[in-house]
């Protein structure tokens, strides 16, 4: 099967999950950047076919909501909190040390596919300032170098390790 | 059912806008991001009015706003007068070349902002009109993306729409003619998609796409009365009309010369 046929087919069977009506527009887009960690540009043509809403919209909802992405994201999200409390405690320096080590800034992901930055307004873990979530993890009271090691496992393959 | 606009009665039937109401008896309110061919979109608000109603004072969008019996309105108290003031002058600075702005300053005498700077690049003052009218004719080719200070009005992806019949009614609606539409040697390129132009039966003037006369023509299905009427520009379907209600009424007789 093509790419394009494999996305369309793997698409369809997520939004059939849902009646063909435009009010779940949202919950499908949700559920397809889960699957693919994006929007590929052939899941939303689907969609658009699917629920009858012309591609366009579907295209303004894509681009109107941060949590969805056009581009293909890293294996690992990095979410460094930078609301009040994190960002006093120094989520700058975080950001800096994270674009030393992967030459990321936020919105970015490494040529490598493994990691994508991004920066949220609180995640509610204010206690544990400064904060960064990657992908479900939760990482607190981070220095830069407490993160680079936390970086470090990452690459060096987490899950295998788990 | 009765209004009062600035100390004035006047009749209003039940589910007019404030602004069908004033416009009706010549009362000026200012607008941008209204036609009278669609319903009201409340975005751009510069055609706020003061109301009172049931002892509360409102400031409402009188495009979208319903008329209610005994409603007083006030469309230049001091409070809206300054409002205006206020959005004119921000508008004028994301919209530095709109004719249509520049005029409404005047006419409301607003001095532009000093201390800020206009964008020189900016036309559109995103109001969403123009998708409004793509949406209401159903070809639905253009949306707002983006949000915050990336917002924009564009195609999917950016890329020429598949669904755009060049019928260039975005370009013509938008109140700042903030949409690039060309027209050179029988062809007009909008959205960065070039479509054949066709010529008027009549006067050979060209005057739309082959892709927007199919699109009226199923809309109109079985309804369609006379094909060849649709191949004509608006100036000589008017013509025919006229003159057939000319021949229709015998005006002949009245008139000496069809000047
Ligand atoms: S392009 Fe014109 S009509 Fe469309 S949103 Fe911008 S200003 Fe309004
Ligand atoms: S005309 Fe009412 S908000 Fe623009």
């Amino acid at each position: 099967m093509s790419e394009i046929s494999q996305i369309k087919s793997e698409t369809l069977k997520i939004a059939q999950k849902y009646l063909p009506e435009r009010r779940f527009l949202l919950a499908i887009l949700q559920d397809i950047q889960r699957h693919y960690n994006y929007l590929p540009a052939e899941a939303m043509k689907t969609v658009a076919q699917y629920l009858n809403v012309p591609l366009v919209k579907v295209c303004g909802m894509a681009t109107f909501y941060k949590a969805f992405s056009l581009t293909p994201k890293g294996k690992y999200i990095i979410k460094v909190c930078d609301g009040t409390a994190c960002h006093i405690k120094g989520s700058l320096n975080l950001l800096s040390e994270i674009e030393t080590i992967l030459g990321i800034e936020p919105g970015e992901t490494t040529a490598d596919g493994l990691f994508s930055l991004e920066t949220v307004a609180c995640i509610g873990a204010c206690g544990l300032a400064p904060v960064a979530v990657i992908n479900d993890e939760y990482h607190g009271n981070l220095t830069p170098a407490s993160l680079r090691q936390i970086l470090q496992q990452y690459q060096g393959g987490i899950e295998d390790a788990k | 059912m009765q209004i009062i606009i600035n100390g004035k009665t006047y009749a209003a039937n039940p589910g007019e806008k404030i602004l069908d109401v004033a416009r009706r008896n010549g009362i000026e309110i200012p607008t941008l991001c209204h036609s009278e061919a669609l319903p009201g979109l409340a975005s751009c608000r510069l055609c706020m009015v003061e109301v009172h109603e049931n002892g509360r004072t409102q400031y409402v969008a009188s495009c979208t706003y319903p008329v209610a019996d005994g409603m007083e309105v006030f469309t230049n108290s001091e409070m809206i007068a300054a409002r205006r003031k206020i959005l004119l002058a921000l508008y004028n600075l994301i919209a530095p070349d709109s004719a249509r702005i520049k005029g409404l300053l005047a006419r409301y005498h607003v001095e532009p902002f000093d201390r800020l700077e206009a964008d020189p690049d900016s036309k559109c003052i995103l109001c969403g009109l123009c998708v409004k009218a793509c949406e209401e004719l159903g070809t639905n080719a253009i949306s707002t993306l983006n949000r915050g200070t990336k917002k924009k009005i564009g195609t999917a992806f950016n890329e020429p729409a598949a669904d755009c019949i060049g019928c260039g009614s975005c370009a013509i609606i938008c109140p700042t003619q903030a949409i690039e539409m060309t027209e050179a040697e029988g062809n007009r390129t909008i959205w960065e998609k070039t479509f054949e132009l066709l010529r008027c039966r009549d006067c050979g003037e060209y005057f739309t796409t082959p892709e927007s006369l199919e699109h009226v023509r199923k809309k109109l299905g079985e309804t369609v009365g006379n094909i060849e009427e649709l191949q004509l520009c608006n100036y000589c379907k008017t013509k025919r009309a006229a003159t057939r209600l000319k021949d229709g009424l015998h005006l002949d007789e009245y008139l000496d010369s069809d000047k």
